[in-house]
C-alpha cells in the first residue's frame, strides 16, 4: 500500500487520489477536478444541487460513468475507467438510488448474487441452507434481524426501504475500502436512516472511506469528517465539520450571488389559460394552479417532489385521479396525450432522446410528428409537403443544420431541443408545458432556449416551466410554485422569488431529525 | 390569441439542394438496405440464370410469381407489424386456417364461394383486431399472443377438416389463381397490389408517417399525441386480412384444401422482412427493401431447385442469407451512422 501523507489531513493513508479526472457530455462538463484524494478513515459528505456533478464523480469512481480523462488511484492502484468490476476488485462498493435487484430472486439470492456461499457442501447443486445462513449473517453484520427482512421472500414483494437496505448490505458484505452511497437515507425510515448513519461511521472507525452523498444537509453535517461541496462539476469549498453549517452549505451550493436574471415585465392582467383545483394523480397532489396568457410559471421542487408528474398529469399522460381542471375555461380531463394537444397543448418532455425524438429518422420527420394530420391533404402526405413544413419549422426556431433530411441525432443537444420547440410552435398551442427545457444543452443554447421561451410567452401562450436549476426559474419565470412531495407548498412572485426561499420550502423536511452537528 | 400566429412559421422558399446530386445519390446507396437487396436480386437472378437456362424462362417466372403471392403478401404484412416494434408468428398459420375455412364454408355448408372468402377474411380481420387490442391494451407482448393463434390456428385447421383435404372447391378459386394477365398470373398482380397499396399508405399518408413515428419511439410519439393503440392494432389487422387473402389464393393454386400448408412460412416472411432492411426494433424498413427482400428469397430457393441443388439445402440456405443480410446491415449501422447502435 502507498502510504502518502496529504498536508491537510496529516497520518492519513490516501484511498482514492483522483488527478485531473473530468467529464463532459457533449459540450457541457459535468464534472472537473485537477485534484482530490480521499482519506482513509473518514465519512466524506458530498453536497450540491442537482446536476452539480455528485452523481458523475460517484459513477467515476465505481466504474459506471466513462471518464473522459484524468487518473484515479484506489490504495495505489490505478483504476481502470469504465469497469464497475474492476472498481470492484480495487475495493470500491456503491450503494446507488436505483437498485440493482432482481425483483423475482429472493433476499438471499440476491445478497449472493453472482458467487456461492462460503461454507457451502454442495459444489454443483445449489445449496440453499448455507445460502440463507450466509444471507442472514450478511444483514446480521449491517444490525438487521432475520424477522426485519426474511431471507426467503421475494425481492419484488419488499418495500423501497427493504430494498435499500439490502443494497447496503450487499455492499457492506464486500469489505470494500472505498464505500459510496447514494442518498441512502432519502428512502428510508429514521430508524434505519440513523442505522446507516451508524454503519457508515462503523467503517470510517476501522480504516475505510466512505463517500456520503446526501440531500439532507443536518444529516451531512452530523456524519461527516469533511464535506465536499460540489457546483457545475468543480469543488467549490472542501470544508472541516467545524466551519460547516446548513447556512454555508447552501451558500456554497448556489454560489453565494442570488441570481434574479433579467426581470421579465409581468403580464397584463390576462384571461386564465389553465386552471387546476385539487389535481390528484399517483404521486401528485392535490394542486391548485392558474396559469395566464402571456405568462411564464415556474415549477420547483426536489427530486420526487412531482414536478414532471404535474407537467404529465396536464399534458394527459398520466391519468389523474382526483380534481378538476380547466383550460381556456372549458373543463379539461384528458386520457391521452392525444386529448391534450387536441385541446391545445404541447409538452416538451424532459427526455429528449426518450420521450420527444425519433434520433434515427430525419428532421423533418422528427419536427412533423406533431402535426401530420394537419399538413396532410385528406389522407395524403407526400414527402415533399413534408419537408416543406420541415424547413418552415425549423427555419422559425432557427436550427442550424445541412438538410431537413438528416438524422435529427446528428445535430447538438441545443439545436434537437430548438427543433422540438419548433414542432411544439407549429401546432399553435394555447399552453406549452416544459419539462427541464434545458437539460443537456450547453450555456450558449441556454440563452437561446430562454429566448424561445419568451417569445412563446409574448405571442400569448401560457407557459408551464419545470425545472431543477432555480437560476433558471428565477431569470424566466413570472411566478414559481414551489412543489414538495406531490404538492404545491408555496406559489412566489418574480420579485420575491430567491434561491433560499425557494429551496427552504422545497426542502422543508416531513420527518424531523436533529439539526444540530454535535448531536451524534 | 390572434398574437399567438406570429409563432408560426412563415413561409421560408424550399432551399435549392441539387448540388452535388450524384455524390449524395452514392452516398444514399450506400446508406440505404434497399439498394443492397435490389442490386442482390439482380445478382443473384443473373448468375442462376447463366447456369440454369429453364430458370428465365417465361413458365418458371410465372411460377415464381405465384410463389410471390404466398410469402411476398405475408412479408408484406409481416412488415407493417415489424414496422410498430411488434411481431405476427401467426401469419403462415392463419392464412391455412383461412384458407381452411373459405373451402369448409364452400363445400360443407354450402356458403357460395365470394361470401365464403370474405367470411374467412373478415375472420382473420377480427383476429388482427384481437391481437391489436392484446397488444395495445393489455401490454400481452406480441410474440407470446400471436403464438398463441399460431398454434390454435394450425391446430383448429386440422380440427375442422380431421386432418384430411377438403376437394371440390368452386372453380372460383382456381380461376383467381390460374387467370394470367399478359402472361403475368393473377396471384403475382396480388403481390404487387399489396406492395402499392402498403407502401402507398406508409410514404404518402400521414397514417403511415405515424406509423413509422410509433415504432421509431412509441414514447416520444404518444407525448406528442399520436394515437399509439390505433396505429399499432390497424397493423395487426392489416397483417392478419393479408394472411387471409394469402389463404384463399392457396387453396385455388391447389385447387384443394390442405390443412398442412402453411405454419412455417411466418419465418420466411419475417426473415424476408430483415433481410429489406426492416429492423425488428421497429421504426425502419421501407417497402421497396422488403418486396425485394421476398423476391431474393424466391429466386434464392426457385433458383435451388433450377439448378438441381437438393431440396434438403433449402432452409440452411434461406437461414445463411438471413445471416449474411443481418450482419451487413449492422455493419452499416456502424459505419455508415443509420439506424440504432
Amino acid at each position: 500500500m502507498t502510504m502518502t501523507v496529504s498536508d491537510d489531513t496529516p497520518g492519513r493513508a490516501v484511498t482514492a487520489r483522483l488527478r485531473g479526472v473530468h467529464k463532459s457530455y457533449g459540450s457541457v462538463s459535468v464534472l472537473d477536478l485537477p485534484e482530490l484524494d480521499l482519506h482513509a478513515g473518514q465519512v466524506i459528505g458530498v453536497v450540491g444541487e442537482n446536476g452539480a456533478g455528485k452523481s458523475t464523480l460517484m459513477g467515476t469512481l465505481a466504474g459506471s460513468v466513462d471518464r473522459d480523462g484524468g487518473d484515479i488511484e484506489i490504495d495505489g492502484q490505478p483504476l481502470v475507467p469504465g469497469s464497475t468490476e474492476a472498481a470492484g476488485r480495487l475495493g470500491v462498493a456503491l450503494v446507488s438510488q436505483e437498485f440493482p435487484l432482481v425483483g423475482q430472486l429472493s433476499v438471499a439470492e440476491n445478497l449472493l448474487l453472482g458467487r456461492r456461499p462460503r461454507n457451502s457442501s454442495k459444489r454443483y447443486l445449489v445449496d440453499r441452507k448455507a445460502q440463507h445462513a450466509e444471507a442472514a449473517a450478511m444483514l446480521a453484520e449491517i444490525g438487521l434481524s432475520a424477522s426485519a427482512i426474511p431471507v426467503n421472500r421475494e425481492v419484488r414483494t419488499l418495500p423501497v426501504p427493504a430494498r435499500q437496505m439490502i443494497e447496503i448490505a450487499k455492499a457492506w458484505g464486500r469489505e470494500p475500502k472505498l464505500l459510496i452511497l447514494d442518498e441512502p437515507t432519502s428512502s428510508l425510515g429514521p430508524v434505519e436512516a440513523e442505522m446507516v448513519l451508524g454503519l457508515a461511521r462503523q467503517l470510517a472507525a476501522r480504516g475505510g472511506t466512505v463517500l456520503f452523498i446526501g440531500h439532507r444537509l443536518d444529516e451531512v453535517l452530523t456524519v461527516s469528517d469533511r464535506i465536499l461541496v460540489l457546483r457545475n462539476g468543480l469543488l467549490v469549498a472542501d470544508l472541516q465539520p467545524e466551519e460547516a453549517s446548513e447556512e454555508r452549505l447552501i451558500r456554497e451550493m448556489v454560489g453565494g450571488e442570488i441570481v434574479h436574471g433579467k426581470p421579465t415585465p409581468p403580464p397584463p392582467d390576462s384571461e386564465v389559460v389553465l386552471r387546476v383545483e385539487g389535481l390528484t394523480a399517483d404521486g401528485l397532489g392535490p394542486v391548485d394552479l392558474e396559469v395566464r396568457t402571456g405568462e411564464i410559471v415556474g415549477v420547483a421542487g426536489l427530486m420526487g417532489s412531482g414536478r414532471s408528474r404535474l407537467i404529465h398529469t396536464v399534458a394527459g399522460a398520466q391519468p389523474a385521479t382526483g380534481g378538476t381542471m380547466w383550460l381556456g375555461g372549458k373543463a379539461y380531463a384528458p386520457n391521452s396525450p392525444g386529448d391534450g394537444t387536441a385541446a391545445g397543448i404541447a409538452l416538451i418532455p424532459e427526455d429528449r432522446k426518450e420521450q420527444a425524438l425519433v434520433l434515427f429518422a430525419p428532421i423533418s420527420a422528427n419536427v412533423t410528428v406533431s402535426i401530420l394530420r394537419r399538413i396532410s391533404r385528406g389522407w395524403l402526405l407526400g414527402p415533399r409537403r413534408q419537408r416543406d413544413e420541415a424547413r418552415k419549422i425549423t427555419a422559425n426556431v432557427n436550427v442550424r443544420m445541412q438538410s431537413v433530411e438528416q438524422l435529427i441525432g446528428s445535430l447538438s443537444g441545443g439545436n434537437q431541443q430548438r427543433a422540438v420547440f419548433g414542432r411544439a410552435f407549429a401546432t399553435d398551442p394555447r399552453l406549452l408545458l416544459l419539462d427541464e427545457p434545458t437539460r443537456g444543452v450547453d450555456v450558449g443554447a441556454k440563452a437561446e432556449i430562454y429566448e424561445l421561451i419568451d417569445r412563446a410567452a409574448a405571442a400569448g401562450m401560457a407557459v408551464l416551466v419545470a425545472s431543477s436549476e432555480l437560476e433558471e426559474l428565477l431569470s424566466i419565470c413570472h411566478r414559481i410554485a414551489v412543489m414538495n412531495n406531490g404538492r404545491t407548498v408555496q406559489i412566489i412572485d418574480h420579485d420575491q422569488a430567491t434561491k433560499e426561499r425557494i429551496m427552504t420550502a422545497a426542502a422543508a423536511a416531513n420527518k424531523p431529525l436533529p439539526t444540530n452537528g454535535a448531536a451524534a | 390569441m390572434s398574437a399567438q400566429s406570429t409563432l408560426l412559421p412563415a413561409d421560408v422558399p424550399p432551399s435549392p439542394s441539387r448540388q452535388r446530386a450524384a455524390t449524395r445519390l452514392l452516398r444514399k446507396l450506400a446508406e440505404s438496405p434497399e439498394a443492397g437487396v435490389l442490386i442482390a436480386c439482380v445478382v443473384v437472378f443473373v448468375l442462376i440464370a447463366l447456369n440454369a437456362p429453364t430458370y428465365a424462362s417465361i413458365g418458371n417466372m410465372q411460377v415464381m410469381g405465384r410463389d410471390l403471392s404466398q410469402v411476398g403478401i405475408l412479408a408484406i404484412g409481416e412488415s407493417l407489424v415489424i414496422l410498430t416494434g411488434g411481431i405476427d408468428l401467426s401469419v403462415g398459420a392463419l392464412a391455412g386456417l383461412a384458407g381452411i375455412l373459405a373451402a369448409w364454408f364452400n363445400v360443407n355448408k354450402g356458403v357460395p364461394a365470394p361470401v365464403s372468402i370474405l367470411l374467412a377474411i373478415a375472420i382473420c380481420a377480427v383476429v388482427g383486431l384481437w391481437h391489436g387490442t392484446m397488444v395495445t391494451r393489455l401490454k400481452v407482448p406480441p410474440f407470446v399472443i400471436t403464438l398463441v393463434t399460431f398454434t390454435v390456428a394450425q391446430g383448429l385447421s386440422l380440427a375442422i377438416t380431421s386432418g384430411l383435404p377438403i376437394n371440390g372447391i368452386d372453380p372460383l378459386f382456381s380461376n383467381l389463381s390460374s387467370y394470367y394477365v399478359d402472361e403475368i398470373p393473377v396471384p403475382a398482380l396480388f403481390f404487387v397490389g399489396a406492395a402499392a397499396v402498403a407502401w402507398f399508405v406508409l410514404e404518402r399518408t400521414y397514417i403511415g408517417r405515424q406509423i413509422y413515428a410509433v415504432g421509431g419511439n412509441k414514447e416520444a410519439a404518444r407525448l406528442a399525441g399520436i394515437p399509439t393503440g390505433r396505429r399499432i392494432t390497424s397493423t395487426y389487422i392489416a397483417s392478419s386480412v393479408l394472411a387471409g387473402v394469402v389463404g384463399v389464393l392457396v387453396i385455388g393454386r391447389m385447387n384443394v384444401a390442405d390443412p398442412s400448408v402453411g405454419p412455417g412460412w411466418e419465418l420466411i416472411a419475417i426473415a424476408a422482412a430483415v433481410i429489406g432492411g426492416a429492423s425488428l426494433f421497429g421504426g425502419e424498413g421501407r417497402i421497396v427493401g422488403i418486396a425485394a427482400g421476398a423476391i431474393l428469397l424466391e429466386f434464392i430457393s426457385n433458383g435451388l431447385l433450377a439448378l438441381h441443388i437438393s431440396p434438403y439445402y433449402q432452409q440452411v440456405v434461406q437461414g445463411s442469407v438471413l445471416g449474411v443480410a443481418i450482419l451487413l446491415d449492422r455493419v452499416r449501422a456502424r459505419y455508415f451512422g443509420r439506424g440504432r447502435r
